[in-house]
C-alpha cells in the first residue's frame, strides 16, 4: 500500500496549492484521530486542536463580529458578522449595543444565515476557517451573515441540528432590525459546506413547508449520501483527502440508531424522500468540487431538485476538492465566490 | 491544474471598495506582519503558523505521519489510538512542531496500561485529582472578636461526575480553632513553621478526613513545542450578548453615554445621566441590574470624585472571604489552581526537593491538591516547601502563619515532608531573591550531594497589580528570575482594562464584567445548589451574591481609579506574553492532558454547560460561551546561557 499512497500524495498535491494541501491533510490526520472504531468521538481532543477566533466588535476590513444567545434553553449560539456601524460623528464610541444590533444599511440587504461545515461532529461558528469565510461573504455581498453554532454528532444526532438551524431561521425572521426594503422583508439565504450544506437543504424544506420566504439557498459541497456506492465514490475513494469509510462513520454518528444512509436527511432525494414538487421550495446555488468523492450524490441532488420543478444553479468545478473555498489562492476560490455574490444580488 | 491566484486590492471580485478595505483573504486579522519572518499569512489568518519556507518540510511531515497512520485510515490502527489517547499534544498552531512530536512517538512504544481504578482516564501523564470539594476552609473572622472560638465546616462532597473522579477531602469534618495555644505542637512542627511575622501561632487543629484519590500512571514527559514569540495584543473586543431585551439595550446605551460625558468632563450631564441609571436598572432584572448597578457606582465615584476608592481598613481579610465565596460559585480560581498546579506537576516531574513560592498566598485553597498529587507520585512524593506572600493584616490575626499550620497538618496526613514560610508585604515589589532562595545548610542534611531545589513561582491574579507603579512588575520578574523557577504559573483576567481612554477602559470592563455576571447567573450556583441539595441551596445564593460583591470591587477599582490607586490593571494574554517574554521567560506549553481535565472539571462543578475551556498557543484560558475571561499561562527562563532580557527579541 506504501507505494499507492505516494502516488495518492502526489496526485494530490498536484491539484491544490501546497498550503492548501497542508491544512487539508492537517485536518485529515487530525480528524483521523478523533473518530473512535466504536462510533464515539474524541471531543476533547477535537475541541484542544480546532484553531477558534474571539469575536469582534472592531472593525476589521470593514467587518465586526459579535456572538449572541438565539435560545437560552438550548444554549443555542450564533456568531453575526455585519459591516461595521457608522460611528457618531460626534462621539469616539466603539459599537454598542445599540449599533450592534441596527440595520447594517437603509437599503435592502441580504441575510445570509450560514451553517458550517464538519460533517455534522466537527468545527463550530467560532472555528477560524468558518470565521474567516463569514467575514468574506459579509464583504462580498453586503450581508448579515449568522453562523449558527449547531448542535454537533456523535453527542446530539439527527434531528439537532436540523431544529437549531429551524430555531435560528425563525430568530431572524422575529428581528425586525434585518428586516429591510419598503415591505420590510427578510431577504434571507440559508447557505452552508458540507454538513452545513444539508442543514441548510433541511431547513429550507420546513421553511417551505411553513410558509416563510427564504429568497435563497447556497451550497457548496452538501454532504448528502444513500446505501449505494457510487461510481465517483469508488474512483476517487482515499485520492483527495477523503475516504469512503470516513463518510460513512459521520453518517452513523448523526443518523438515528439503525438508520442506514437511505434515510432522508442523507439522501432527500432517494427511496425515503420527501416529495418537492408541490412546495415552494427556493432557489438554490449548487457547488460541486469534482474531486469530491461524493459528487455523485450532489449531482444527484441538483437533478432532483430540477426535477421537482426548482431553479437550481450548478456550479460545477471540475478539479477542485473539498476545503477549496478556506484559502483564495485559486481561480476556483474567486470564480465561485462570484457566482455566490451574483446569486445574492439577483435573488435580494 | 493549480493555479496560483494573487489578490488585487481593486477587486477582481468587485469586492466592495470601502474606505480602508481590501479583499480580507491575506488574513490580517491576527496582526502578523512579516516581522514573524516570512509565515504563511493565509495559514495564519486561520490559526497556523508555519514558514513559507518550511511548507514543503511540513508537507513532507504530513506525509510521512500518515504513512505511519496506516493508509486507509483505519481507526483500529494501534498507532492512531496511541496518538489520540496516550500523546499529550501542545499549541497545534505550531504545525510543524506538533507533527514531529507526532512523528517521534512513533520510536516510542506505547506505555503500558497503568493500574488505576479510574476508568476513561487512562495514561494520562501526572493526572492531578480534581480539586477538592472544599477548600482548605478559612475561619471566618469578625474583626472586631477575632478572639472568639470560631468553627469552620468542611461541605459535603459534591456529587460524582460519570468519569468517576474522587474528591480528596472524602470525610466531612469539622475543625475547631481557637485563640489559645496549640496544646501539643511539637519541636519539629515548631521548626517547621518558620514565619517571618513574630505573632504567635493559635491554631489546634483537628484531623482532616484521609484523602481519597485516583492517579494515572506517571509517563514521560511529552515533549514540548516551543513557540516563536507572539506578536502584539490583537486588540480584540469579544462580546456576547446574551439579553436583547430593548430595556437592556437602553440601559447599556445609558452607561455609554454617562461614561462618554464623564470623558468630557460634563459632570453635569453625567450626573444626571448616572441617576436615569440606577432607575433604569430598577427595572431589569439578572445579571444585567446587578452590572449596571456596579458600574453606575463606579461612574458615581467617579463624577463625585470619591476618595479613598475603597475602604481599605477592612481590605485583606474581608477580599480572602470574598474569594472564597467567589470560588464556591463558579469555577474559575479552581480552574486557575488546577491548570496551574498540572503545569508544576509536570515541572516537578523526578525532583527530590520542591520549593513552590505563592504570591498570594491568602487561604492557600490551590495547595492541598498540589499536595495531594505530590502524595500519590509514583515513587513517591518529594519533600515540599512552600513560601507564601501576603499582605499585612490590619487585626491581630496573622492569617499567613494559620494557613502554613493547615497545610502542615494535611501534610502530615499525607506524609509529605513539608516546611512552611509565610512572607508579609506590602508589596511583591517589596521581595528580594535572597528571601526566597533555599537557606544556606538546608534543613539539617545540608551538603554538597543534597538535590538541589527545584522552584515554582505561582502568581493568581498578583501580576496585574504591579502595573500601577512603574518598574514594579519590572522588578518582581527580575527577582523570579533570580531565583531561577523550573516554572512559574501565571493567571489573569483576560481582558484589556489597562490601556486607552477612560472611555475605551469603561466599554471593555462593561463587556468583561456583563459577560462574568451573567456566568455567575447561568452557570455555576444553580447546578452547585442542585448537586448540594436543599442545604446547600441557601449557601450557594450567599456565594453568588458575594462573588457579586467580589467582583463588584473590581469594577469600582477598574473604572474610576487613576494612578497609583487603580491596582486592576487586567491585561490581554497577548500583552502578558510580551511582558514575559521581554524581561527574559520563554513559554511552557500546557497541553492537552490538562485542557481535557479542566474541561472535565467544568462538567464536574459547573452548573451550566456555558464555561468553555480553550487552547490559545500553549496557553488556556476559561470562558463564558465564546468569550475568554481567565488565561492561564507557564514560563521558564530559557536553560543556557542565561541572556538578559533585552528590549529586542
Amino acid at each position: 500500500m506504501a507505494g499507492s499512497n505516494e502516488v495518492n500524495a502526489n496526485e494530490c498535491k498536484m491539484v491544490v496549492p501546497l498550503n492548501t494541501w497542508v491544512l487539508i491533510s492537517n485536518f485529515k490526520l487530525a480528524y483521523n484521530m478523533l473518530r473512535r472504531p466504536d462510533g464515539t468521538f474524541d471531543r476533547h481532543l477535537a475541541e484542544f486542536l480546532d484553531r477558534k477566533v474571539p469575536a469582534n466588535v472592531f472593525p476589521v476590513n470593514g467587518v465586526i463580529s459579535f456572538d449572541l444567545l438565539i435560545d437560552r434553553v438550548t444554549n443555542l449560539l450564533a456568531r453575526i458578522y455585519r459591516p461595521s456601524p457608522p460611528t457618531p460623528s460626534d462621539s469616539q464610541r466603539p459599537s454598542l449595543h445599540a449599533d450592534l444590533q441596527s440595520p447594517p444599511s437603509p437599503d435592502p440587504f441580504p441575510v445570509i444565515i450560514f451553517f458550517h461545515g464538519g460533517s455534522f461532529a466537527h468545527s463550530s461558528s467560532n472555528s477560524a476557517i468558518y470565521d474567516s469565510l463569514c467575514r468574506r461573504f459579509v464583504s462580498l455581498c453586503g450581508a448579515v451573515v449568522i453562523s449558527v453554532n449547531y448542535r454537533r454528532s456523535p453527542e446530539h444526532r439527527y434531528p439537532s441540528a436540523y431544529d437549531d438551524g429551524w430555531t435560528a431561521l425563525k430568530w431572524a425572521s422575529s428581528e425586525p432590525w434585518l428586516h429591510s426594503g419598503k415591505d420590510a422583508k427578510l431577504r434571507v439565504f440559508l447557505s452552508g459546506d458540507s454538513s452545513g450544506g444539508n442543514i441548510a437543504h433541511h431547513v429550507a424544506v420546513r421553511a417551505a413547508e411553513s410558509g416563510i420566504e427564504v429568497s435563497g439557498n447556497i451550497l457548496l459541497n452538501p454532504m448528502f449520501g444513500g446505501n449505494q456506492r457510487t461510481e465517483s465514490e469508488k474512483r476517487l475513494d482515499g485520492k483527495y483527502f477523503v475516504t469512503v469509510q470516513d463518510r460513512y462513520w459521520y453518517w452513523k454518528a448523526f443518523l438515528p440508531e439503525g438508520a442506514d444512509r437511505d434515510h432522508p436527511a442523507c439522501n432527500p432525494f432517494g427511496p425515503n424522500g420527501m416529495k418537492l414538487e408541490e412546495l415552494p421550495f427556493t432557489k438554490s446555488l449548487v457547488i460541486v468540487a469534482g474531486l469530491d468523492l461524493t459528487q455523485d450524490w450532489q449531482l444527484a441532488y441538483a437533478e432532483g431538485l430540477k426535477k421537482a420543478g426548482h431553479d437550481v444553479k450548478l456550479v460545477h468545478r471540475e478539479q477542485a476538492t473539498v476545503g477549496f473555498y478556506f484559502l483564495p489562492n485559486t481561480d476556483h476560490f474567486y470564480e465561485v465566490m462570484e457566482e455566490i455574490k451574483n446569486f445574492v444580488s439577483s435573488n435580494c | 491544474m493549480k493555479r496560483e491566484h494573487q489578490e488585487s486590492v481593486a477587486g477582481g471580485g468587485g469586492y466592495p471598495a470601502a474606505a480602508g478595505m481590501m479583499s480580507s483573504g491575506k488574513g490580517k486579522m491576527v496582526g502578523m506582519e512579516d516581522e514573524d519572518g516570512g509565515v504563511d499569512e493565509l495559514l495564519a489568518a486561520l490559526g497556523y503558523k508555519v514558514r513559507s519556507s518550511d511548507m514543503a518540510d511540513v508537507a513532507q511531515k504530513l506525509e510521512q505521519l500518515e504513512m505511519a497512520m496506516g493508509s486507509s485510515a483505519t481507526q483500529d490502527d494501534a498507532f492512531l489510538s496511541h496518538l489520540a489517547s496516550d500523546t499529550v499534544h501542545y499549541n497545534p498552531s505550531d504545525l510543524s512542531t506538533w507533527l514531529e512530536s507526532m512523528l517521534s512517538e512513533l520510536n516510542t512504544p506505547p506505555p503500558p496500561l497503568p493500574s488505576s481504578p479510574i476508568p476513561n482516564h487512562q495514561n494520562n501523564q501526572f493526572e492531578l485529582p480534581p480539586p477538592p470539594a472544599a477548600p482548605v476552609p478559612a475561619p471566618i473572622l469578625d474583626p472586631a472578636e477575632c478572639s472568639t472560638v470560631t468553627t469552620v465546616d468542611f461541605p459535603t462532597p459534591r456529587r460524582q461526575s460519570e468519569y468517576d473522579l474522587k474528591p480528596i477531602l472524602a470525610a466531612p469534618d469539622r475543625v475547631v480553632y481557637g485563640s489559645e495555644p496549640p496544646a501539643e505542637v511539637n519541636a519539629r512542627d515548631r521548626k517547621r513553621m518558620r514565619t517571618s511575622s513574630s505573632s504567635s501561632s493559635s491554631s489546634r487543629g483537628g484531623g482532616i478526613g484521609a484523602c481519597v484519590g485516583g492517579m494515572g500512571s506517571a509517563m514521560p514527559a511529552a515533549t514540548e513545542a516551543s513557540s516563536t514569540a507572539a506578536g502584539a495584543a490583537t486588540g480584540a473586543l469579544p462580546v456576547v450578548v446574551v439579553d436583547s431585551q430593548e430595556a437592556g439595550i437602553r440601559l447599556v446605551h445609558t452607561l455609554m453615554a454617562c461614561a462618554e460625558a464623564v470623558q468630557q468632563e460634563n459632570l453635569k450631564a453625567a450626573d444626571v445621566l448616572v441617576k436615569q441609571i440606577s432607575m433604569l436598572a430598577a427595572s431589569q432584572g439578572g445579571a444585567m441590574r446587578k452590572v449596571a448597578g456596579y458600574f453606575a457606582e463606579a461612574l458615581a465615584r467617579r463624577i463625585y470624585r470619591v476618595h479613598p476608592q475603597q475602604d481599605c481598613s477592612l481590605d485583606s481579610a474581608f477580599s480572602d472571604i470574598l474569594e472564597m465565596h467567589f470560588y464556591e460559585s463558579c469555577p474559575y480560581l479552581k480552574f486557575a489552581h488546577f491548570t496551574a498546579n498540572q503545569a508544576i506537576l509536570e515541572a516537578f516531574a523526578g525532583c527530590r526537593r520542591v520549593h513552590v513560592i505563592d504570591f498570594g498566598m491568602k487561604q492557600g485553597m490551590q495547595w492541598p491538591a498540589l499536595m495531594q498529587a505530590l502524595a500519590l507520585r509514583p515513587g513517591g512524593p518529594p519533600s515540599l516547601r512552600l513560601t507564601g506572600i501576603g499582605p499585612p493584616q490590619t487585626d491581630n490575626t496573622d492569617a499567613l502563619q494559620q494557613v502554613g499550620w493547615k497545610l502542615a497538618q494535611l501534610a502530615e496526613t499525607i506524609h509529605v515532608d513539608f516546611q512552611y514560610r509565610g512572607y508579609v508585604a506590602n508589596s511583591l515589589a517589596d521581595l528580594e531573591p535572597c528571601m526566597l532562595e533555599a537557606e544556606a545548610g538546608g534543613n539539617g542534611n545540608g551538603g554538597a550531594d543534597e538535590e538541589p531545589e527545584v522552584v515554582a513561582v505561582n502568581s493568581v491574579f498578583e501580576l496585574h497589580r504591579l502595573l500601577a507603579r512603574p518598574g514594579a512588575l519590572e522588578k518582581v520578574l527580575g527577582t523570579v528570575r533570580a531565583v531561577r523557577p523550573r516554572i512559574v504559573t501565571v493567571v489573569e483576567q483576560e481582558a484589556n482594562h489597562n490601556a486607552g481612554s477612560f472611555l475605551e477602559r469603561f466599554t471593555e470592563a462593561l463587556h468583561y464584567y456583563s459577560t462574568m455576571f451573567d456566568s455567575l447567573e447561568g452557570g455555576g450556583t444553580a447546578g452547585a445548589a442542585a448537586a448540594e441539595g436543599a442545604v446547600g441551596a441557601s449557601g450557594g445564593q450567599q456565594d453568588q451574591v458575594m462573588s457579586e460583591v467580589y467582583l463588584g470591587r473590581q469594577i469600582c477599582n477598574v473604572v474610576p481609579c487613576e494612578g497609583t490607586e487603580r491596582t486592576e490593571r487586567h491585561e490581554t494574554l497577548g500583552q502578558w506574553r510580551e511582558r514575559m517574554t521581554r524581561a527574559g521567560f520563554e513559554p511552557v506549553h500546557l497541553g492537552s492532558n490538562a485542557f481535557k481535565q479542566a474541561s472535565m472539571l467544568l462538567a464536574l462543578f459547573a452548573g451550566g454547560d456555558g464555561y468553555r475551556v480553550e487552547e490559545k498557543e500553549g496557553c488556556l484560558t476559561l470562558g463564558w460561551h465564546t468569550r475568554p475571561l481567565i488565561a492561564t499561562s507557564a514560563w521558564r527562563v530559557p536553560a543556557a546561557g542565561g541572556a538578559l532580557p533585552s528590549a529586542s527579541r
